[in-house]
């Protein structure tokens, strides 16, 4: 008897926890607050950010509970994302994740941390090739096209504008090795003539003896596949400087402002572009988006913040959809509620998904980056843009089509 | 050939100018005080940090602001040293090790958390190299870090060989136990190895933020080689530490130099990897270094 009663009152305090925390439920939020590519963390955590609260300003997920976004650190190290996945999963016990920010925080997380313990992760902004291979158990997702597209789209822009002959250097990560391997096969394939093509340490005070040995075979132009904040901005500094390189093309680790702050507007205008994973701006779900976020001082066009934005509105769809905070069922609805069949849902209409779900209809995201349908890999197609400096010494974009 | 003196030997004599004088630091602190101190990188970049904004406020010249930089930076080690490490100094050296750790975390999340994670730039801007000769190209902001590293190393041997506080420093860094029978106060000599070693720091600091730029990392990722010069000269030599310095430099620099053919001899993406192979080298056949340094 004294045991039954012992029982019945952990049972009843268990279940007036369980009451009390239902009222918040955890989404990790991983990404590369610190590190290479601060800065542009920023937006795309406004973009979760605005996400959330369209969310919990709505009605909430399932009876009317908070989705709290947990950040955490991945500082775009392989090493930082597996401690923010531990933190988040095993600490904060988050019933899925978005995040993280970079491929190689990205790859080092899932598969130390949450293909393990069943929990799912939409990454908003991890571009490489490799995350597609992942034996993942169907629980790693990205709405960030891979990379596969985007060396194409940066190999054939470089031809495009007249550059026959480039020399390649990359950092040595998962994300830069990765796009530059599909850049210098492409633009083979496509008959240009890659004069050399060699992997740098990120993070090094100086490169101009990696420079000097890239800029024999007369190259016209340096293909840089690097992050700004380690070794991109260096790299290109180092460059003009010493007279090796006058042009440079690309990719979205080095889409910052801080570029042209640090080498100055009128040096680099015409003689950079930098391809990045962009939206179809004239796009109905594209412009919901935009109006939300300018509303809070931030750019949309901020590389990925609209991409932050539809990870985690796919991820509060897919908790809804799972009718329940269960990391094994939110895994198995995530896919279902990204494409059809089923009525369209846009960036905000969160009461009318929340509204549809509960009368057992199907539903289709059609976030601000594009449709957003994940395939059997769990990834997405994409849209590029180049970016270049303008006249006022801000980036420009224009849609590749 | 003018290339090789161009993009690989200059180059490599200010990296390891900058390493040279980070790793005085490591040496000295590591002489007289017992202890590998992690958080040396972080008051290369607390130095570098506060030279920014004091060139921010005033519109000087990073270099003309420097002393200062340097003295508030040394009023924070000297703050840490009396409150952090003084309670440790009779406990065993991991102790110590394991504090400056803690400390070289904390005053990196300070700096990320006042002056935020941004990459900032000290000297914006491209500037263009002087040519000698029409074919040597020497950059102007290279020339004024190699004098101002040479001007500091003499001062630094000046110190050690010629006033009555070197020579109680190395006397302290030979035998601690004799220095303190022979009357020297050793509270105010590593007071003293805290100043030398922090302003050299905060020089090396600052070289490097006009070289390339200024960010939270910039310490910590030079921490490695800095080790591996110090160990490379001798633990506990100065002029080891310099020496050192200068040959993990060149030799990180030149070894991607296309010595055979015209492929870079090493992939400069295994750069950072010679300091390690140095370090573990010399630690396996020679653990005292090149200048007969402690074991």
């Amino acid at each position: 008897m004294k045991y039954l009663a012992k029982f019945s009152l952990a049972a009843a305090f268990s279940l007036a926890s369980m009451t009390a925390s239902a009222a918040d439920i955890k989404v990790g939020s991983v990404a590369g607050v610190t590190g290479p590519i601060a800065e542009l963390v920023a937006p795309i955590l406004a973009g979760r950010n605005l996400a959330a609260e369209h969310v919990n300003a709505q009605g909430g997920l399932l009876q009317g509970d908070t989705m709290k976004m947990v950040v955490a650190d991945s500082a775009c190290d392989p090493k930082a994302g597996v401690d923010a996945g531990g933190k988040v999963v095993n600490i904060e016990q988050v019933v899925a994740i978005v995040g993280a920010s970079c491929s190689g925080a990205t790859n080092g997380m899932v598969q130390s941390v949450t293909i393990p313990a069943g929990v799912v992760s939409v990454s908003d902004s991890a571009t490489a090739p490799s995350i597609t291979d992942l034996k993942d158990n169907d629980l790693v997702y990205r709405v960030a096209p891979s990379d596969s597209y985007q060396g194409r789209a940066l190999a054939s822009h470089v031809l495009a504008s007249g550059i026959k002959k480039v020399a390649v250097t990359y950092a040595t990560d998962d994300y830069n090795a990765g796009l530059a391997e599909v850049f210098a096969r492409e633009f083979k394939n496509m008959g240009g003539t890659v004069t050399a093509n060699q992997a740098h340490e990120p993070k090094k005070a100086s490169y101009r003896g990696e420079l000097a040995t890239l800029a024999k075979g007369g190259p016209e132009a340096l293909a840089l596949f690097a992050y700004y904040g380690s070794s991109g901005i260096t790299i290109i500094r180092n460059s003009i400087e010493n007279g090796l390189f006058g042009k440079f093309y690309a990719a979205d680790g080095m889409f910052d402002k801080s570029v042209i702050e640090q080498i100055g507007a009128d040096v680099l205008r015409g003689n950079i572009d930098i391809s990045q994973s962009s939206s179809d701006y004239d796009d109905v779900s594209y412009k919901l988006f935009a109006a939300a976020i300018s509303a809070k001082g931030v750019n949309p066009k901020a590389p990925y913040a609209a991409h932050g934005y539809d990870a985690t509105f796919l991820m509060a769809l897919a908790i809804e959809k799972a009718g329940s905070a269960d990391r094994g069922k939110i895994a198995a609805a995530l896919r279902s509620v990204s494409k059809g069949p089923g009525e369209v849902i846009r960036p905000g209409e969160w009461a009318k998904a929340k509204k549809l779900i509960s009368e057992g209809k199907d539903v289709n995201y059609e976030g601000a980056t594009g449709i957003v349908d994940f395939d059997e890999n769990g990834d997405v197609s994409g849209i590029y843009g180049i970016n270049t400096i303008g006249a006022d010494g801000n980036w420009q974009t224009k849609l590749l089509k | 050939m003018i290339e090789f003196a161009n993009f690989y030997l200059i180059p490599g004599i200010l990296l390891g100018s900058i390493y040279a004088l980070g790793a005085i630091g490591i040496t000295l602190t590591f002489g007289i005080l017992r202890f590998a101190n992690f958080a040396h990188g972080e008051s290369m970049t607390l130095g570098a940090y506060i030279s920014f904004t004091l060139v921010q406020m005033t519109g000087l010249h990073p270099l003309m602001v420097m002393p200062i930089s340097m003295v508030l930076t040394i009023v924070v080690l000297l703050f840490i040293d009396r409150y952090f490490y003084r309670p440790f100094r009779k406990s065993h050296a991991i102790m110590l090790v394991m504090a400056s750790f803690g400390m070289m975390l904390m005053i990196r999340s300070v700096i990320q958390f006042f002056w935020g994670v941004q990459v900032k730039t000290i000297l914006p801007g491209i500037q263009m190299p002087i040519v000698f000769f029409d074919t040597l190209r020497l950059s102007p902001k290279h020339i004024m870090i190699i004098i101002s590293a040479i001007v500091l190393m003499l001062a630094v041997h000046f110190l050690l060989s010629r006033t009555k506080i070197g020579k109680a420093m190395r006397a302290m860094a030979d035998s601690p136990e004799l220095a303190r029978l022979t009357g020297i106060d050793t509270e105010h000599v590593i007071r003293t190895t805290w100043v030398v070693g922090g302003a050299l720091g905060v020089a090396s600091g600052v070289f490097l933020a006009i070289d390339t730029h200024v960010e939270t990392m910039m310490g910590f990722n030079l921490l490695l080689p800095m080790f591996a010069s110090a160990i490379l000269g001798g633990i506990g030599r100065p002029y080891g530490a310099m020496a050192g310095g200068l040959i993990i430099g060149l030799t990180e620099e030149l070894s991607s130099y296309p010595w055979i053919g015209t492929e870079p001899l090493l992939n400069p993406g295994y750069k950072a990897g010679i300091a390690f192979i140095i370090m573990v080298g010399m630690l396996i056949w020679r653990p005292t270094g090149l200048f007969k340094g402690k074991v």
